[in-house]
C-alpha cells in the first residue's frame, strides 16, 4: 500500500515539476517550495547525523575515544553563529578566516599539482608518430593549447600576431566546446527517456 | 592601510625565510634518515583491539609492550628488536606490517615535490614582482574583456528599468576558489549596484557561503558610499541540493524579474538549467566559469560568457586596482615561459628524449 | 583589531596549507589532517545559519503577506517535517515512523530526477537559439556538435562508416585542446587569487568595518 501511494505521489511531483515547460504555473510553484524545503531538510540531518553526532557529539572530551581537539572546531563553530547577533557579528570574521585561508591553501596547490603541472606534461607530445590521425591530433593539441593559452593574454592587446593567435585559440575554444555540447545531447535524452519510463511502466503499467 | 602593508611585508619574509631557508637544511638525501620507527600508543590499542577480535595471538601484544615508545631511525636495529622480542611467532609478513604501522616520516622537505615547489615559487614571485612594480606605475593595461564591460551596461538597464540584479554565485562551497573569486568580483558588483541605485539579490546553494556573500554586499555597498542600501534578506540561503537550488533561483528569475542576470562562479549540471530560465524570463545574462564542461552551454544561452582565467581576471577588471591589475601580467609571463617549456617538451619527446616529461611526473 | 586578526589568521592557515604539501613531517602532517576534520564540522555549524536565513526570510515574507506567502509556508512546513523526523524519530526506516524516508522517496528523489531531465529540453532549445547565430565561431560550435551527436549513435555508422571513428578523433584531439588551455590559464588564475587572498591582497570578505 505505502509503495503505490509513494509511486502516485512520486508520478504527482514529476508531473509538477513538468509542468513548468509550459509556464511558471501554481502547481509547479506549489511542487517548487516543496522539493526546496524538503531537500534542505534532508541536507540537514544528513549533516546532523554524519557530522555532528561522529565528529562532535561523540568525540567529547567526555567520550570514551574523544579529545580536547574536539573542542576547537566546536568553538570556531559556535563562533559562526554569532552572526545571528549584529553587535558580535564580527567576531564570526575568525572562523571565516580560518576557512578561506585553508582553503585557499589548499587550492593553491590542488591547481599547482592537479591542473597546472598535470595538463602542461600531458602535451609533451612527439610531433611525428607511426598513425597519421594521431599525428595530426598532436599538432592540434600542442599548438591549439598555446593558441587559447594567448587568448587568456590579458596584459597585451589583442593585435596583430597575438590578435590573429588569440583568434585561432577562439576557434579552437568552440570547436571544444561543440564536441562537448554533442556528447552531452545523448545524456540528457537518456535522463528524460529514464523518468518517462517511471510515468508510463511504474506507475501506468502501459510498457 | 599603512598597518596592512607593513603585515603584508611581514608575512612575505616569513615566507621566503620558510621556502628558501628551510628545503637545504632539511632535504635530506639519504632515503633511511627520513623515517623513525616508533610502537605508539594509538598502535598498541589498535593492536590489543585486534587480540580482542582474535585476528591476531593475545601473547604477541604482551612480548610487544616493552617496545611501546621506544624510538629507533633505523629499520634494521628496529627489525632486530622485533625479532628479539617476539622470535618464532614473527612471520616475515607480519614483521613487515608491523614495521609499516610504526614507520613514521620525520624529515622536513619532500624532494620527491621538488617540481611543483619550483614551479610554485616561479609563479608567485613573478605574480608579486608585477603587481609591486605596478605601485609605482598606476597606468597598467589590461585588454578589453566585453563580458566584464556588460556587467555595468546591465546593471544601468536595471536601474532604468527599476528591476533588480540576480547575482548566482556558483553551487560550490568556499573550498571551491572559483567561488572565493565569485565573491571578490561579488563585492565589486554591489559597490557598482550602490552607485547606481538599484537591487540585489543573492540565492546561495552552500550555506558556509552565506555569511561571506553577506559580508561582501555589505563591503560593495559601504564602499559606494551607501551602507543603508544592504538589505540582509536579498542575500538567500535556498537549498543545499543542487536541483532544489535550481528550482529555487528559477523561481526568482520568473516571479521577481530581474532585468540581469550574473552567473559566475563554479557550476555543474544546472548551469542550463538556470542559464535557459534566464532567457525566458528576458533578462540580459552574463555567465563564466572555469568548469570546462559547462561553458558550452553558458556560450549557447547568455549574451556573454567569461572563460576560465577571465572570471579570475575579473575583480581586477572591475576594481582597477593597479596592484591586481599588475599582477595579471605576472599570469602573462608564466603562460609565455609554460609555452616555451610546452614547446621545448614536444620537441624533446619527438626526438625520444624523455627527462623534461619524468621531471614533470608528480609521483 | 576587527582586521587585522582574520587577516593575520588567513594568512597562517593559507601558508601552513601550502607549506604541509611538502612538508611530510608527521607532526605537519598530523595538524594538516586535524585541520581537514575541523573544516567539516565549521561547514556543518553553517547549516545552523542556513536554517536561520530561510526561516528569517520567510517568515518576514509570510508577516507582510509578500508575494508567494502561501507557498512559503508550505516550504517551512515542509522543511521542518523533515527536519524533525530525521533528527527526533531517527532517519533508519526499521526504527522509526517512516514518514522521513516516505518523503524522501516520495517528493525529494522525484524531483531531483525530473529536474535534471528537464535538461534534455533546454539543451534543445539552447542548441536551436545557436542555430540563429551567424558569427564563424557559432558555425564552429554547431558543426562539431553535430558531427559528435550523429558519430554517438547508430545513425552516424549507417550515415558513413568512419564517422564513429572521427567523433572520437575529436574528442581525443581538438576538445582536449580547447580543455587543456582553459584548464592550464584556470589554473593559473586560481593560484594567483590564492595567493592575494592569503597575503591580504585581496581582503573584502573581511567586510566593511
Amino acid at each position: 500500500m505505502l509503495e503505490i501511494l509513494i509511486t502516485w505521489i512520486a508520478a504527482f511531483f514529476t508531473l509538477c515539476i513538468f509542468s513548468f515547460l509550459y509556464k511558471d504555473n501554481p502547481i509547479y510553484k506549489f511542487a517548487e517550495h516543496v522539493f526546496v524545503g524538503v531537500s534542505f531538510g534532508y541536507g540537514f540531518v544528513l549533516q546532523y547525523y554524519n557530522v555532528f553526532l561522529p565528529n562532535v557529539w561523540n568525540r567529547m572530551p567526555w567520550e570514551d575515544g574523544g579529545s580536547l581537539f574536539t573542542l576547537i572546531p566546536l568553538i570556531l563553530g559556535l563562533l559562526m553563529l554569532t552572526r545571528i547577533f549584529p553587535d558580535i557579528g564580527w567576531i564570526s570574521r575568525w572562523p571565516l578566516a580560518v576557512m578561506i585561508g585553508s582553503y585557499a591553501g589548499l587550492q593553491i596547490i590542488g591547481n599547482a599539482q592537479g591542473d597546472l603541472i598535470e595538463q602542461v606534461r600531458a602535451n609533451f607530445l612527439p610531433l611525428w608518430t607511426d598513425t597519421f590521425s594521431e599525428t595530426i591530433g598532436n599538432w592540434f593539441l600542442v599548438f591549439g593549447t598555446i593558441t587559447t593559452l594567448v587568448f587568456f593574454f590579458f596584459s597585451k592587446e589583442h593585435k596583430g600576431v597575438i590578435g590573429h593567435t588569440a583568434r585561432v585559440g577562439i576557434w579552437v575554444l568552440m570547436i571544444s566546446f561543440g564536441a562537448s555540447f554533442g556528447y552531452t545531447v545523448m545524456a540528457r535524452v537518456s535522463l528524460l527517456i529514464g523518468r518517462l519510463q517511471f510515468l508510463l511502466e511504474d506507475c501506468l503499467h502501459l510498457m | 592601510m599603512k598597518n596592512v602593508g607593513r603585515f603584508r611585508s611581514l608575512i612575505l619574509f616569513i615566507l621566503m625565510t620558510f621556502f628558501l631557508v628551510l628545503p637545504p637544511l632539511y632535504a635530506q638525501e639519504e632515503e633511511g634518515k627520513n623515517f623513525k620507527y616508533e610502537i605508539t600508543r594509538d598502535i598498541m590499542k589498535s593492536l590489543n583491539e585486534s587480540a580482542e577480535q582474535g585476528d591476531i595471538p593475545e601473547n604477541l601484544v604482551v612480548a610487544l609492550a616493552p617496545l611501546q615508545g621506544k624510538v629507533f631511525i633505523n629499520e634494521q636495529a628496529f627489525r632486530q628488536e622485533l625479532v628479539g622480542a617476539l622470535g618464532r611467532q614473527l612471520s616475515a609478513q607480519y614483521q613487515s606490517r608491523l614495521v609499516d604501522m610504526s614507520k613514521i616520516r620525520v624529515d622536513w622537505f619532500d624532494m620527491t615535490k621538488i617540481t611543483i615547489f619550483i614551479i610554485l615559487i616561479a609563479f608567485c614571485g613573478m605574480v608579486l614582482f608585477f603587481s609591486w612594480k605596478a605601485k609605482t606605475d598606476p597606468n597598467q593595461f589590461i585588454r578589453r574583456i566585453p563580458g566584464l564591460d556588460a556587467i555595468s551596461e546591465a546593471i544601468g538597464r536595471c536601474t532604468e528599468m527599476g528591476k533588480p540584479v540576480l547575482y548566482v554565485p556558483g553551487i560550490d562551497d568556499m573550498n571551491n576558489i572559483q567561488t572565493i573569486a565569485s565573491m571578490v568580483i561579488l563585492e565589486n558588483v554591489a559597490r557598482v549596484i550602490g552607485e547606481y541605485e538599484s537591487d540585489l539579490i543573492v540565492p546561495i546553494r552552500p550555506p558556509f557561503v552565506v555569511p561571506v556573500a553577506e559580508e561582501m554586499v555589505k563591503k560593495g555597498y559601504l564602499d559606494a558610499g551607501r551602507p543603508d542600501a544592504f538589505k540582509p534578506e536579498n542575500v538567500r540561503f535556498i537549498s543545499d541540493e543542487q536541483f532544489a537550488y535550481a528550482a529555487g533561483v528559477n523561481g526568482i528569475m520568473l516571479r521577481e524579474k530581474p532585468a540581469a542576470n550574473l552567473l559566475l562562479g563554479s557550476f555543474f549540471a544546472e548551469s542550463l538549467v538556470i542559464a535557459e530560465t534566464g532567457v525566458l524570463a528576458g533578462a540580459i545574462q552574463v555567465a563564466g566559469t572555469a568548469n570546462e564542461h559547462q561553458l558550452p552551454f553558458f556560450v549557447a544561452a547568455c549574451d556573454y560568457t567569461l572563460i576560465g582565467e577571465e572570471i579570475y581576471a575579473a575583480s581586477a577588471y572591475l576594481s582597477k586596482d593597479p596592484e591586481l591589475v599588475g599582477s595579471l601580467k605576472g599570469s602573462d609571463w608564466a603562460k609565455v615561459v609554460l609555452s616555451i617549456i610546452m614547446l621545448l617538451g614536444v620537441v624533446l619527446e619527438t626526438f625520444g628524449v624523455h627527462f623534461l616529461t619524468e621531471w614533470f611526473f608528480i609521483r | 583589531m576587527k582586521r587585522e586578526i582574520p587577516l593575520a589568521i588567513t594568512a597562517i592557515f593559507g601558508i601552513f596549507m601550502v607549506a604541509q604539501l611538502f612538508i611530510p613531517h608527521y607532526l605537519v602532517q598530523d595538524i594538516s589532517g586535524r585541520l581537514q576534520d575541523w573544516a567539516v564540522v565549521i561547514v556543518a555549524f553553517a547549516y545552523i545559519l542556513g536554517v536561520a536565513n530561510i526561516i528569517k526570510i520567510n517568515s518576514g515574507v509570510i508577516c507582510r503577506r509578500g508575494q508567494d506567502w502561501e507557498y512559503k509556508i508550505v516550504m517551512l512546513i515542509a522543511l521542518v517535517i523533515m527536519m524533525l523526523s530525521g533528527i527526533l524519530l531517527g532517519k533508519d526506516p526499521d526504527d522509526s515512523l517512516p514518514i522521513f524516508d516516505f518523503m524522501y522517496n516520495s517528493m525529494y528523489v522525484p524531483m531531483q530526477s525530473t529536474m535534471f531531465a528537464l535538461l534534455a529540453f533546454f539543451i534543445a532549445s539552447a542548441a536551436f537559439r545557436a542555430f540563429r547565430a551567424r558569427t564563424t565561431e557559432a558555425i564552429l560550435l554547431l558543426v562539431t556538435a553535430t558531427i559528435v551527436m550523429i558519430g554517438r549513435v547508430s545513425l552516424g555508422e549507417f550515415i558513413w562508416e568512419r564517422l564513429p571513428d572521427i567523433t572520437e578523433w575529436i574528442m581525443n584531439y581538438p576538445n582536449n585542446a580547447g580543455k587543456r588551455g582553459i584548464k592550464i590559464g584556470a589554473s593559473l588564475g586560481a593560484i594567483s587569487i590564492g595567493l592575494k587572498v592569503i597575503l591580504g591582497i585581496e581582503k573584502s570578505y573581511l567586510g566593511g568595518d
